[in-house]
């Protein structure tokens, strides 16, 4: 059976916007139905055309989202319980990638080497510093 | 024990209500009430990092690197699970933004913003790998015969083409009634009704599907989705904006 996506689903698809599984999910049934191509097509449009939707406003600037250092507070278990859950919910079932993001960042900033750290830094540094401009 | 990470965090954030028991160790027990405030513009630290990078201060782009390239690439690595590309794609990111830089607007927000130009490059990078598929330019060339065709008593596509900046406008006079309408929820603890919301338009779930998840009545998400399609009716009435570009709020 094919596997159903709702308009809104599909709209934070073409963002990359949902959920890192749920994108996984968007792209097996792609392959399995070449239909799903024409309803994304018809999303795009639809945008191309000046139609807003309040989920892609919502998604887009975030409107939601806790800041990371709420999301620093939810990792050491110390926000009250409600906004706890709160976020909780909007990672799981809302499935906000940026918010994970930002979640698996903190959690990893536990776990990796300084060193790893610095030389990554370092790499991103000396490839773009270069177009900054000249005083 | 807390991280220095974690530590530093804290000491940032604004604290509404925090409670502490006297007889254990102050970290053990502390409960902290924050409001939630969205993140819809550029800090002020963000504002003095980008006019210091935009008169070439190289030590400021390396702090702006630090703070941010963590979380690109975990946003990057969960879909690619490969650390070379993604690094790669992270990479990239930056260069978007630094060419960028000079047109950026500093009332968005500068995370978005970055997230957004990541999301382009790696959109890109699953396009060549085969991962995404190329869609065709519009639906309008859609051989399929099918129309996105609007419901009920709206017009047709051809009346409703936007310019970029008439959609930008538009946009805008929604996020601050939304941020408003959502700030409140959270102020009042109405949690099941923010949450029923956000499934309702951020996922697009039916009424149901919500009520099951939420576990209340389908007829109290039906109450939810009335007020708030009524309450944003409003402002795009209030706000003389065209009710043509916002056909889920008047679907019959």
């Amino acid at each position: 059976m094919l596997e159903k996506f709702t308009d809104a689903e599909l709209e934070a698809y073409l963002d990359e916007e949902l959920s890192a599984e749920d994108m996984a999910r968007v792209e097996t049934a792609l392959r399995n139905d070449p239909a799903l191509v024409n309803v994304l097509a018809e999303i795009n449009g639809r945008r191309d055309m000046g139609v807003h939707s309040i989920g892609a406003i919502w998604r887009r600037n975030r409107l939601s989202c806790p800041s990371r250092e709420q999301l620093g507070s939810f990792l050491l278990g110390i926000l009250v319980d409600e906004q706890a859950d709160f976020i909780k919910f909007h990672i799981q079932k809302v499935g906000c990638r940026p918010c994970q993001a930002n979640l698996d960042d903190l959690a990893r900033q536990q776990e990796e080497t300084e060193e790893i750290t610095v030389s990554r830094r370092r790499k991103y540094f000396e490839s773009s510093a270069g177009y900054l401009r000249r005083k | 024990m807390w991280s220095p990470v974690f530590r530093r965090s804290l000491a940032v954030q604004e604290v509404g209500v925090g409670q502490c028991s006297s007889s254990e160790p102050k970290y053990f027990n502390l409960t902290i009430k924050i409001y939630f405030f969205p993140m819809t513009s550029t800090s002020k630290s963000d504002v003095l990092l980008i006019e210091r990078i935009r008169d070439g201060d190289s030590e400021a782009w390396g702090e702006l690197i630090s703070q941010y390239e963590g979380r690109l690439l975990a946003f990057v690595e969960s879909r690619l699970n490969h650390r070379a590309s993604s690094e790669d794609i992270v990479q990239e990111t930056f260069i978007g933004l630094v060419n960028s830089l000079p047109n950026f607007d500093t009332r968005r927000s500068l995370e978005s913003y970055l997230f957004s130009i990541c999301a382009h490059k790696l959109t890109d990078h699953l396009r060549r790998e085969g991962r995404r598929p190329t869609l065709p330019l519009s639906s309008l060339a859609d051989e399929s015969g099918s129309s996105w065709g609007l419901e009920g008593n709206v017009r047709g596509a051809s009346s409703i083409v936007r310019s970029g900046e008439r959609r930008h406008l538009e946009e805008n006079s929604l996020i601050d009634a939304l941020r408003e309408q959502i700030q409140y929820w959270q102020k009042r603890g109405d949690w099941s009704k923010l949450q029923s919301i956000e499934l309702l338009f951020v996922r697009g779930w039916p009424n149901k599907k919500v009520a099951v998840e939420q576990e209340i009545a389908e007829q109290q998400v039906a109450n939810f989705k009335f007020e708030f399609i009524s309450r944003m009716r409003s402002i795009i009435k209030k706000q003389a904006l065209s009710e043509d570009v916002f056909p889920e709020l008047y679907e019959e």
